[in-house]
């Protein structure tokens, strides 16, 4: 029994009392609902900020043994080094298992507290108090996780610095983004939980109305926000780090932050339906469960060893506690809304499939099968393993083919729903309402064609967009022509801003996928070469040394402007290449440069790998306005009808009053 | 401005897009670069030491080679994109194809998704034709008798 230093009996007391908080908090919720006894009530609060208070001590201690390197730690023998810069001696807390499982809980309390404060006055409301007990017990079961099978505050025997202590993966000692990146995704991940919390919550008591969406409405829009920013982040970190000049491969562990994003994309358009029209109650519910559940799944995917082998499943405590709560998860929300089967029943009707509703619910069913195709691609390897005891790979290429015509049918969607009005559109309104955006798309598709594009994929995805980009430009300016400014504030037009980000980014994906030019050269210094229109000279190629790592540095000339300083690195502790890309953006082209093995700066020879690839910037601007969007959505329009009010009888349209169109007619 | 909307304004638009779509599709985009066909046969191959990556994507030794391999075969045989990659699945430790096989077992992996599709769209006609049903059903005699009592009730 290895004696425990003063940050592991701190962690572990940390960790102790708040899996004690979080089940009593649970327990006292659940019996103070049951028993009506406002009482215990009163002791929630305090369950909860212990709880709180817990896992920030929790995250506190291990930061602390990062950065002063306490070995007496296993985690920080696992993640830490003596010369680990200070970032990256802080972001080593969620560069493996442990720690991320610790910056899950930091988050999830977090989420539990300001919950329960933003509802303080009405804990005794039975569907308040059931969505706490929820939230309180996947805290408990994520205090346990950090307890057991993924116990950070391990103590270890005293370090064997040949062999331990090398630090984070070089991957995530390279670049800054590496502090943004995880928080952010696991914010969005951690998010669904509030609007999964009331929709159990809903179902316990009885309460499926529209009532414990309007409460989650504004928590499921920010998750969706913070994932999607999580992910984008994640691509730009790819681009900028790994070297190979994609932002996007389709491996697991991005697969697994997709697929809840997927179906959390779906609800949100979704839950609009059940807000108007009181529909969709057991699709809504079902996608949120699938969220959530998704989550666990793809932690389970990704963090257990099981994608790399079936029969690594064993090996791990936490592959079985992860599928496990998945299980649970999937049984007790299956057999509450089978339970709550009756008042689920939706009281009307889709009148036609040419409407909102329609187009809506043709949303969902694409975005489902896209996160069935994403699902069964990550996953099919396992069950050929498990059947045929054969290893299989399924890549990119897989996940290209599927996803392409996905992703155009999704563009189509977009171009075409804003224009439609509820109920009913007749033909001649969608003659008025989509022409002009058509010929945006029109006007795009032969701005492309001019411009030198080529491929059916690659031209239709650009047309496609521009008349999605045109439908989206036609609601804001309506929206702006009647209220200023103040039009762009609410769900529908904040979601139009949030469209054209996502165009943005569909279209740079496009073109960055199907235009990017490659080429591989051998340049001694002094020497310029040609390729795509530009010109590159190899201005000097050194070598260098650092603290953690030796490599080589290129200064290159690009047009005889600016010189651009890609590298090629080895860190010492681990003996791996590690690509530092140099990257000259611009609106048009990226120019990436990477530096290739066999470069010897003793020759004067350097292996330079050129990528121009178009419109990589556009990406990252729209993912700038999917986050203005968003923020604009959350906030309540002025002609905002109560979500919650019945639906009055058929609306009559008026063609020339486009104040219908803009209030959501 | 309401005519020009009208029918031909958009059959003029299908002509535009049409003719786009057919000028941009057939267009020769010029031969590929050496690079160009390494990039496209390496994101075919799975890196034999790493898990989810592609012999394209990955920077270790094994992948690198690999891509030295492909970049002689392209660039001194006449051999095609698809013989490159057997002779590499061959000759190195390239333990799979990223694209799984249209036959047997893996065929699933492709089949599944479109028997999806076609239930999803058989779904949504049914569901939408229900829908549509419910709503075309004309109020009875008795149901308007209803509505009016419970309106004279209330006012």
């Amino acid at each position: 029994m290895l004696a425990e230093g003063l940050n592991g009996v701190l962690g572990h007391s940390a960790l102790i009392v708040g899996f004690a908080a979080s089940l009593f908090g649970a327990m006292a919720l659940a019996s103070a609902t049951l028993l009506k006894n406002p009482r215990l009530v009163r002791t929630v609060q305090a369950y909860g900020t212990l709880a709180l208070i817990s896992a920030v001590l929790a995250i506190v201690v291990m930061e602390r043994g990062l950065i002063t390197r306490d070995w007496s730690l296993a985690y920080v023998q696992k993640v830490g080094s003596n010369n680990t810069p200070a970032l990256y001696n802080v972001t080593a807390l969620w560069s493996a298992l442990e720690g991320s499982i610790l910056l899950w809980l930091l988050l999830l309390a977090i989420y539990s507290y300001v919950i329960m404060r933003r509802y303080r006055n009405r804990l005794g409301d039975p569907l308040v108090a059931w969505a706490l007990v929820v939230m309180f017990l996947v805290s408990a079961f994520f205090f346990f996780l950090a307890l057991g099978p993924t116990d950070a505050f391990l103590a270890a025997a005293p370090p064997d610095f040949l062999k331990c202590c090398k630090g984070p993966n070089p991957l995530l000692q390279n670049h800054v983004l590496v502090l943004f990146h995880p928080p952010i995704l696991y914010l969005g991940f951690v998010g669904f939980t509030v609007p999964f919390a009331f929709a159990i919550a809903a179902l316990i008591t009885g309460r499926v109305g529209e009532g414990w969406l309007v409460e989650t409405r504004r928590w499921a829009l920010f998750a969706w926000g913070f994932l999607t920013l999580g992910i984008l982040l994640g691509g730009w970190w790819s681009y900028e780090v790994l070297g190979w000049g994609g932002v996007w491969g389709w491996d697991p562990v991005e697969n697994a932050s997709f697929l809840p994003w997927l179906t959390g994309t779906a609800y949100i358009h979704s839950v609009m339906v059940q807000e108007r029209r009181g529909m969709l109650r057991v699709w809504n519910l079902s996608l949120l469960v699938a969220t959530f559940s998704l989550t666990i799944l793809g932690t389970f995917l990704t963090r257990s060893g099981v994608i790399n082998s079936v029969h690594a499943f064993s090996d791990g405590e936490i592959g079985p506690c992860l599928l496990g709560a998945f299980g649970v998860i999937l049984v007790v929300s299956l057999a509450l809304i089978a339970w709550r089967g009756d008042q689920l029943r939706s009281p009307g009707a889709i009148d036609s499939a040419v409407s909102r509703e329609g187009a809506f619910l043709a949303n969902n069913a694409v975005f489902a099968l896209f996160a069935f195709v994403v699902l069964l691609g990550t996953v099919f390897p396992l069950i050929v393993e498990a059947k045929d005891d054969r290893k299989i790979s399924v890549g990119s290429p897989f996940f290209d083919t599927m996803s392409r015509p996905i992703g155009l049918v999704l563009l189509f969607l977009m171009a075409v729903a804003p224009a439609l009005p509820w109920r009913k559109a007749s033909g001649e309104l969608l003659r008025d309402r989509l022409f002009w955006p058509a010929w945006c798309g029109a006007g795009t598709l032969a701005l492309a064609v001019v411009l030198g594009g080529n491929g059916f994929a690659p031209l239709l995805a650009f047309g496609l967009a521009g008349f999605a980009a045109g439908a989206a430009l036609r609601q804001l300016v309506l929206a702006t022509r009647r209220q200023g400014l103040r039009g762009l504030v609410g769900r529908t037009n904040g979601g139009m801003i949030v469209h054209l980000g996502v165009i943005l980014v569909a279209v740079a994906l496009a073109a960055s996928n199907s235009y990017t030019r490659a080429g591989e050269f051998t340049v001694a210094k002094g020497e310029t070469i040609s390729f795509a229109g530009h010109t590159f000279t190899l201005i000097d190629l050194t070598d260098f040394t650092t603290s953690r790592s030796v490599g080589i540095r290129a200064q290159v000339s690009i047009d005889g402007g600016q010189a651009y300083a890609p590298a090629i690195s080895k860190y010492t502790a681990f003996g791996q290449d590690i690509a530092t890309p140099s990257v000259k953006s611009g609106i048009a082209n990226d120019i990436y440069l990477t530096l290739e093995a066999g470069s010897q700066p003793s020759s004067g020879t350097a292996k330079l790998k050129i990528f121009i690839k178009p419109m990589v910037l556009w990406m990252w601007i729209g993912g700038g306005l999917i986050a203005f969007g968003t923020l604009l959505a959350a906030f309540p329009g002025r002609n905002r009808r109560k979500p919650t009010d019945p639906v009055s009888a058929p609306i009559a349209f008026d063609l020339n009053d486009p104040a219908q169109e803009v209030a959501g007619v | 401005m309401k005519q020009v909307k009208r029918w031909p304004g958009w059959v003029l638009l299908v002509m535009v897009v049409a003719g786009l779509l057919a000028f941009g599709t057939t267009r020769d985009a010029g031969a590929r670069t050496p690079e160009e066909r390494v990039e496209e046969i390496s994101k075919q191959l799975a890196c034999p030491v790493c898990n989810g990556e592609t012999v394209y994507e990955s920077r270790n030794t094994q992948s690198a080679s690999i891509r030295t391999e492909i970049k002689a075969q392209v660039t001194t045989t006449d051999a095609t994109d698809d013989e490159i990659i057997a002779y590499i699945v061959q000759n190195f430790d390239a333990k799979t194809l990223l694209v799984p096989r249209a036959t047997g077992f893996e065929s699933l992996v492709w089949v599944l998704p479109s028997v999806a599709i076609v239930c999803a769209a058989v779904g949504l006609f049914f569901v939408f034709r229900r829908w549509r049903l419910a709503a075309d059903l004309v109020p009875s005699d008795d149901d308007r008798a209803l509505v009016d009592a419970e309106l004279r009730a209330d006012s």
